[in-house]
Order: C-alpha cells, then sequence, then structure tokens
C-alpha cells in the first residue's frame, strides 16, 4: 500500500513548486505508470516516496520499505562488486557473521530464472557486463531486496528494444507474483497503455490524468499520446506568451 | 646491496606493510582520505614507549597503543561525520593535536628503550616472524569480516553511498568502525617500530602516510585491485618492493635526506602511469 496525500514540494531558486498537493493511494499489488514530460515532478514525486528528498508538507504513508531501480545503473549496483555480492548485498535484509557466499545456490537460480545467460558471470565483477544485463541485475537486487514497494524511474530508457521488452516482462511478471506495489516512471507510451492496471499523467507537478480499471484497459496509445501532447501545447502557448511579455 | 641491507629492507617493509593495510581501509574500502594516520601512528609508539619504560610487558603494550590510536580514528571519524568537516581537514586537525598529545604522554621529546627488553631481538629472522604473526592477526581477520554480511555492506559504504543509504546501512557505523581499526593497525605499526629501534621520536610520525600510500600503489599497480583477494594482497606486496627500491636508491648513494622526495616522486609516477593507461585507446 502506498498512500501520498497533499504532497507538495519546493526547491530553492525555483518559484514554481515542483509538486503541488499530489494525492495518489495505491493498493497492495497494484501497478501503476506515471507518464509526463520533462519536469513535470515524476522523478521528485518518486525521490520523496524514496526518502531521498522530503516534501515541504503533505504526507507518505507506505506499508514497507521501498526499492528501487533508476535509469543511472551506476547509482543502483555497484560495478567493481560480483554480480555475486550486488545481490547478495541487496537481499540480505539481516546481516550475519557468516559468508554471503551462503546465498550463492540461491543467487544463481534467480538469475538463471532470467533466461539470458548471466549465470557464467555470477563471480565477475559488473562491469564486465554490457549497460542492458547490468541494469538487468540492478532491477533482480531491487526485486530481491524484500522491499514492499517498487519504484521504477526509467528503468529500461537506456535499453536496446529487444532488452526492454525482455526487462520490461520480467519485472511485470516478478511484481506481480510478489505483490509488490509499482510505481513506474515511462516515456514509452507502449510501455504506459499495456503494463499497469492504472495509469497517471504529470504535468507542472500535478495530476492532471487518473485513468483505471476498464479505462485504462481501453486505453491506446494514440489517444493517449493526443493527451499529452494537449497539456504540453497548451503548457508552451502559455509559457510563449509569458516570454514575450 | 649485501645480504644485510635486504633482510632489513624486508624486515622494515613488513611493518610498513601494516601501515600501507590501515592506509587501505579508509582509503580503498570507505572512500574516505584519512590523513590520521601522521597521528595515530606516533601515538602508538608513544603510548608503547611509555609503557615498556613504565615496566608493562611489550606484548601488553601493543594492545594498549592500538585501542589509544583506534579511539584517535574515531575521533576523526566523528568530527568529519557530526561536525561536516572534509574528512582531510578532520585527519589534519587530529594529527596536529596528537602532536601535543604524544609529547604529553612522553614527557620529552624522545624515549630511549635500550635497557627494556622488547619482543625483538637479535635475530632478523625470527623478528619477520614475530611481525608477520602480529600481520596476519590483523589481516586474517579482516579479509574473513570481508566476506561476511557486514563486510559486504561496509565495502559498499566506500563503492556506492547512496546505494548503501538506501539498503539502509549505516555509513556513520561502518566510517566510525573502518577509522578504528585503520587507527589501530597505525598503532600497531608504531608500537612494532618504536620495539625494533628500541628508541621513541615524538617525530617518527612526518610523512608515514606517504610511506604507506607509496606502498599501496606500487602493490596495486604491479597486481591490481580488481578482486578482493588482490587488494588485500596489493599492501604487502608493495611495501616490500617499496622497501627494497628505497634501499637499492641508497646503496646507489641517494642521501637519506631525499627520501622523501624519491617516495613523492613514486607516488607521482604510479599516479602517472594509471592515468597513462586509461588514456591509451582500447
Amino acid at each position: 500500500m502506498l498512500q501520498i496525500n497533499n504532497v507538495t514540494k519546493s526547491f530553492s531558486g525555483i518559484f514554481e513548486p515542483v509538486l503541488k498537493e499530489i494525492n495518489l493511494s495505491l493498493a497492495e499489488g497494484a501497478f501503476c505508470t506515471v507518464i509526463g514530460a520533462n519536469g513535470s515532478g515524476k522523478s521528485t514525486l518518486m525521490k520523496i516516496i524514496s526518502g531521498e528528498h522530503f516534501a515541504d508538507s503533505g504526507e507518505i504513508r507506505k506499508n514497507g520499505d521501498v526499492a528501487q531501480v533508476v535509469q543511472d545503473v551506476n547509482r543502483g549496483t555497484i560495478p567493481s562488486m560480483t554480480m555475486l555480492e550486488n545481490i547478495a548485498l541487496s537481499s540480505t535484509k539481516t546481516p550475519r557473521f557468516s559468508f554471503y557466499k551462503r546465498c550463492k545456490n540461491d543467487v544463481m537460480s534467480k538469475i538463471k530464472s532470467l533466461n539470458i545467460g548471466l549465470e557464467k558471470f555470477i563471480d565477475q565483477p559488473l562491469s564486465v557486463l554490457s549497460g542492458g544485463q547490468r541494469q538487468t541485475i540492478a532491477t533482480l537486487m531491487a526485486l530481491n531486496s524484500g522491499g514492499k514497494i517498487l519504484l521504477l524511474d526509467e528503468h529500461t530508457s537506456a535499453l536496446d528494444p529487444k532488452m526492454q521488452l525482455l526487462l520490461m516482462e520480467y519485472t511485470a511478471k516478478s511484481a506481480r507474483e510478489l505483490g509488490l506495489t509499482t510505481l513506474m516512471i515511462t516515456h514509452n507510451m507502449e510501455d504506459a497503455v499495456k503494463y499497469g492496471d492504472r495509469l497517471i499523467m504529470m504535468h507542472k507537478g500535478r495530476i492532471v490524468a487518473d485513468m483505471k480499471g476498464r479505462e485504462k484497459s481501453q486505453l491506446r496509445i494514440q489517444s493517449l499520446l493526443e493527451m499529452f501532447h494537449k497539456f504540453e501545447d497548451q503548457s508552451l502557448l502559455r509559457d510563449g506568451g509569458e516570454n514575450v511579455r | 646491496m649485501s645480504v644485510d641491507l635486504i633482510m632489513n629492507g624486508l624486515q622494515q617493509g613488513l611493518v610498513l606493510a601494516i601501515i600501507a593495510y590501515g592506509i587501505m581501509i579508509p582509503f580503498r574500502f570507505l572512500d574516505f582520505a584519512d590523513l590520521t594516520a601522521d597521528g595515530a601512528y606516533p601515538l602508538g609508539g608513544a603510548i608503547c614507549a611509555v609503557c615498556m619504560s613504565g615496566g608493562v610487558h611489550p606484548a601488553v603494550a601493543i594492545p594498549y597503543s592500538m585501542i589509544c590510536a583506534g579511539a584517535m580514528g574515531v575521533c576523526t571519524a566523528l568530527i568529519h561525520l557530526k561536525l561536516r568537516v572534509n574528512s582531510m581537514l578532520a585527519g589534519i586537525i587530529l594529527s596536529t593535536m596528537a602532536y601535543s598529545v604524544n609529547l604529553r604522554i612522553m614527557g620529552k621529546p624522545n624515549i630511549a628503550l635500550f635497557d627494556c627488553d622488547g619482543l625483538f631481538g637479535a635475530n632478523i629472522v625470527d623478528n619477520m616472524l614475530i611481525i608477520c604473526a602480529l600481520l596476519a592477526c590483523c589481516v586474517v581477520p579482516f579479509a574473513i569480516f570481508l566476506r561476511t554480511d557486514f563486510g559486504l555492506r561496509f565495502r559498499a559504504v566506500g563503492l556506492n553511498q547512496s546505494l548503501a543509504k538506501q539498503r539502509g546501512i549505516s555509513i556513520d557505523r561502518y566510517t566510525i568502525f573502518g577509522l578504528f581499526i585503520a587507527c589501530a593497525i597505525f598503532g600497531l605499526a608504531g608500537s612494532l617500530i618504536v620495539q625494533l629501534q628500541s628508541y621513541m621520536d615524538v617525530g617518527i610520525g612526518v610523512g608515514i602516510l606517504i610511506h604507506g600510500l607509496a606502498s599501496l600503489m606500487i602493490g596495486e599497480a604491479f597486481i591490481g585491485n580488481f578482486t578482493l583477494n588482490r587488494q588485500l594482497l596489493a599492501p604487502l606486496l608493495g611495501a616490500l618492493v617499496y622497501q627494497q627500491v628505497q634501499g637499492v636508491a641508497l646503496s646507489l648513494g641517494l642521501a637519506p635526506s631525499d627520501l622523501k622526495f624519491f617516495t613523492g616522486s613514486i607516488v607521482l609516477l604510479v599516479i602517472a602511469l594509471k592515468r597513462t593507461e586509461v588514456k591509451m585507446p582500447g
């Protein structure tokens, strides 16, 4: 469960708040995609949920820890550590004075379940892997961290289409199986329509569209794009007018 | 180069390896540029010298030295973490303060221990075995620790602090622990060198950090540090090579007063070689 009540956030030097009274309630196991133009406040919202930033006002209620996958794979993993070490680090909630290699078999079976042949790199540093492979491991780490809330911030945006599809399918399937409350930021309209049971659109720090249930399942990419452009065009006209003045 | 010079170099190299291990912990595992070595090393020596001249058994004086020097590391960590002072500056402040503290402890600038029985005798091989045993007592448990859940978290603190925070790892706790261990190791090295020389001077710590750092960097240049085992072997190998290179330079006529310039040059050379390696295509 994730509940966001009246969250507002400003940054010094920026006159307009980045987030304006955001309200959002996600039930346990819900999968919500978030779309919006750059600067609409999506990532700031994620950072407030994860605790990286604090809201100026409002409150966030969570029923468990937050697991996160970000676009920059270097932030989400430790490239100089081996694959086993990275995954062991994320999956041990209560550390013990015993060797982390005890979980090698468990980690191996998880990597094998990805079915992309990464198991042979289990004792290699992550730096030897490609960006896509590392992002897959970062996702695996987040999924195994024991967090109840999963935040995905454009986690497939740097990957090739084949890898994007593979990772998205894996993430959606695992999140569903684990019953994670998921919030996924994406610029890929196809993914936004295809995955999740709810979709919100953000614009200038506000949630301007919220689609769920039948409305979401019947949503088409074309209509979503039209809605997206409508808000952006309105904004351009308004900002353009202000600039001329 | 005579056999004596080589053996002496090995003996000194083993003590220097202990210092290099102390430097490796904050620099390589905590991403913490700690300069407390210049203060913690003589503090260990001072405590050991005072204990021994007061009739304490030399083996008992060593843990005293380690605990006191370790406490200094905790102070550096706390200054950095709680007062938000840059790590290097915190180390410099503490090292400067340690000079006065050491003088207070010793009561005079130097203490001769020729009349006291130390751990070491005239047989250089026996001495080396004792140093090796003490070195192993520090390095082996630390190497085991690094392979546990706690060790994995300890390494994560230096490698990716934001990820470590995300995983709920207490940066403060691990930094304090790491600096305690590192400075306790400096304390051990200080007490060993005092027992080897049977003499303690308040100025023994000047420039010790750069010697240890040079050893660490030489070791890493030889075998790299891309695996845990290599990282743990680098200080020992580097210190032994560095001490032999110094011995060769001295036997070729380098004035002892030029040694610090020589050391600095080695550090710069290793850095330059690493940079060239990075710039090379492919």
